[in-house]
């Protein structure tokens, strides 16, 4: 037990952990060129351990891809890390004031790494298109799913009865909150290409209601991707049950949108929309665009800088607010931070990626104590040279 | 000293508890959120048209549409002089074809339920299928007439491409939207204007509220 806890508080250690981060920084690089940025975070910092393997792309790949290099994850590094200075402090460290700044550049240190923790667990990011002269009340996060049920017959609301996709499982029945309807999942895919039987041929689908049976709608599915830039077809057939049994079994998907008539499935008099979408977060403000700019500079098609002009209407008037979007300039708003993400639509759609990150300021606080902790241990020794100094 | 043992304790209290609210992150809900409209009224971001479903026979046909063609119920026409008439299918309610020497073009009509994101939207929807920037509303006028069809207010849209051309009618009608569209090699198109205003005359659409 002794040595377990001279180990985790070895400076070696800290030493080591450090080395494999950047081992670690180093490979995840080299890895987001094959696999986007999105899958790179979550094999190699939101994992416990990780294999690099050399992409097939690489140039060397024909002389080392037998080359597989196990590393620990983010959340090992991290975790180790974090244990390592709490087990330095309790037995090596003694609280003195000679000692605050370190004390204080260590707190600060642990607090970025439950900073990093804390964003990793419960931050969301999900994305915002508006129009100019448009508005929008909700965002979605393109790499979610979500299967919704909607009750459009009150006057004044609708209500929405969401599951995540992660809940869809070939099987697996989950009741509908608040209705009395619960969903059977048949069959659920990441991604997959859909597409119409041509006439004559025999579709073998399970879907028995809504236009999948009628329109002969085939579904081939699909590896996933996860490049920037690119979409997953989420798609599934779900099985609707009311209290009485089995209503029908309908095709979702997640290209089966707005655009389209609604698939509408009945119990009594009773009816809901159906349907398979990207997760919607959903505000209680709208956030209108009023002018988006793309300056180029004169003469070139380079941008120098991309702007959104926007203002948002909250339920509560007194909250409604202007603001200027741009490049390191987000707009905070109720929790959120709206960056300038990307455009579309000849210059005339603002997108922007909507974070909401409880973490958010715990970085910036660690920073100012890692800083403070620098200049007041400096002071200390400081102070402590010129008074020998003095007294000679 | 005390704070010596607070810290790590105060920790691990913190990063317990993250482990467990992040647990919980995937549940089914049920929220109210202000009536919506149908009407899209935000574009699909750039990413998802690479994803587009690939329909075999290149035409995207969408569950539901072709039940709200056949609830808008079949409508009657002329085919014009030199006009040949192909089979309906799917979602398209009357097909028709027209071959000249400078090549040829095909008329499509099809319904769909409600305004299908309205005027301009459609307008838009057809300029990118001949390789046209989209407009706003305030350039509508330049390319668009009002047009009688089947006794209802509609317009004719002329849109002149490089290489395809599209003459097209846009109906408004009892809760639907009616498209008459007649796309192909641009001379064609253009030279077969008055047959299409002509099949635009002869058409009938059923009509239950009158």
């Amino acid at each position: 037990m002794k040595n377990l806890f001279k180990f985790f508080s070895s400076l070696k250690l800290t030493v080591v952990l450090l080395a494999f981060s950047m081992a670690l920084i180093f490979f995840g690089t080299l890895a987001q060129v094959d696999t986007g940025i999105w899958k790179t975070q979550k094999d190699y910092f939101e994992s416990f351990l990780v294999i690099y393997s050399v992409p097939q792309q690489a140039a060397l790949y024909d002389y080392l891809h037998w080359l597989h290099i196990p590393l620990p994850g983010g959340y090992a590094l991290g975790g180790l890390l974090f244990i390592n200075l709490i087990a330095a402090h309790i037995t090596r460290f003694k609280m003195t004031w000679k000692k605050s700044g370190i004390f204080m550049v260590h707190f600060g240190l642990i607090l970025l790494l439950l900073g990093e923790l804390m964003t990793d667990l419960l931050s969301v990011e999900s994305q915002m298109p508006v129009d100019e002269g448009g508005r929008s009340n909700y965002s979605q996060a393109f790499r979610q799913n979500e299967l919704v049920l909607i009750d459009r017959s009150h006057p004044d609301h609708d209500t929405i009865h969401a599951i995540p996709s992660k809940l869809l499982k070939a099987g697996k029945t989950i009741e509908v909150p608040d209705s009395p309807l619960s969903i059977r999942t048949v069959s659920y895919y990441p991604n997959a290409e859909i597409g119409r039987a041509t006439n004559g041929k025999a579709v073998k689908s399970p879907a028995t209601q809504g236009a999948a049976v009628k329109m002969g709608i085939i579904v081939n599915p699909k590896e996933e991707v996860f490049a920037e830039n690119t979409i997953n077809t989420a798609t599934a057939y779900v099985e609707v049950l009311g209290p009485d049994g089995s209503l029908g079994i309908w095709l979702v998907s997640n290209v089966i949108d707005d655009r389209f008539p609604p698939q509408m499935v009945s119990l009594g008099d009773q009816s809901w929309e159906i349907a398979l979408r990207f997760t919607r977060h959903y505000y209680p403000f709208e956030v209108e665009l009023i002018d988006f700019k793309h300056d180029k500079y004169p003469g070139t098609e380079i941008p120098f800088n991309y702007s959104s002009e926007v203002k948002v209407h909250h339920n509560d008037s007194s909250k409604n607010q202007k603001a200027l979007i741009y490049m390191n300039h987000p707009l905070r708003y109720e929790g959120l931070t709206f960056f300038q993400a990307s455009f579309a639509n000849n210059d005339k759609t603002s997108i922007f990626q909507v974070v909401r990150n409880p973490g958010w300021v715990l970085p910036y606080i660690s920073v100012l104590l890692m800083g403070l902790g620098m200049i007041v241990q400096f002071g200390i020794h400081f102070f402590k040279f010129l008074d020998k100094q003095s007294s000679k | 000293m005390a704070i010596k043992y607070q810290l790590p304790t105060l920790c691990s209290i913190a990063a317990a508890s993250l482990f467990v609210t992040a647990c919980d992150s995937a549940k089914p809900s049920s929220y109210q959120i202000p009536k919506e409209t149908r009407e899209v009224s935000m574009p699909t971001p750039p990413a998802a048209e690479t994803q587009a479903p690939a329909a075999p026979n290149g035409m995207n046909v969408l569950p539901g549409m072709k039940e709200a063609a056949q609830a808008a119920g079949d409508l009657k026409y002329r085919v014009p002089e030199g006009w040949v008439e192909l089979p309906a299918s799917g979602i398209r309610k009357a097909n028709l074809r027209i071959d000249d020497d400078n090549g040829s073009a095909e008329l499509t009509v099809t319904v769909f339920p409600g305004d299908v994101g309205g005027r301009l939207a459609n307008i838009n929807r057809w300029r990118g299928q001949i390789g046209l920037d989209s407009v706003t509303a305030e350039d509508l006028d330049a390319f668009t007439e009002s047009y009688s069809i089947s006794k209802h207010r509609g317009i004719i849209v002329t849109l002149e491409g490089g290489i395809d051309s599209i003459i097209g009618g846009l109906l408004p009608f009892h809760g639907n939207t009616w498209f008459f569209k007649l796309q192909g090699k641009t001379d064609t198109v253009l030279a077969s204007k008055e047959h299409f205003k002509a099949f635009l005359d002869s058409v009938e659409l059923p009509d239950g509220h009158h």
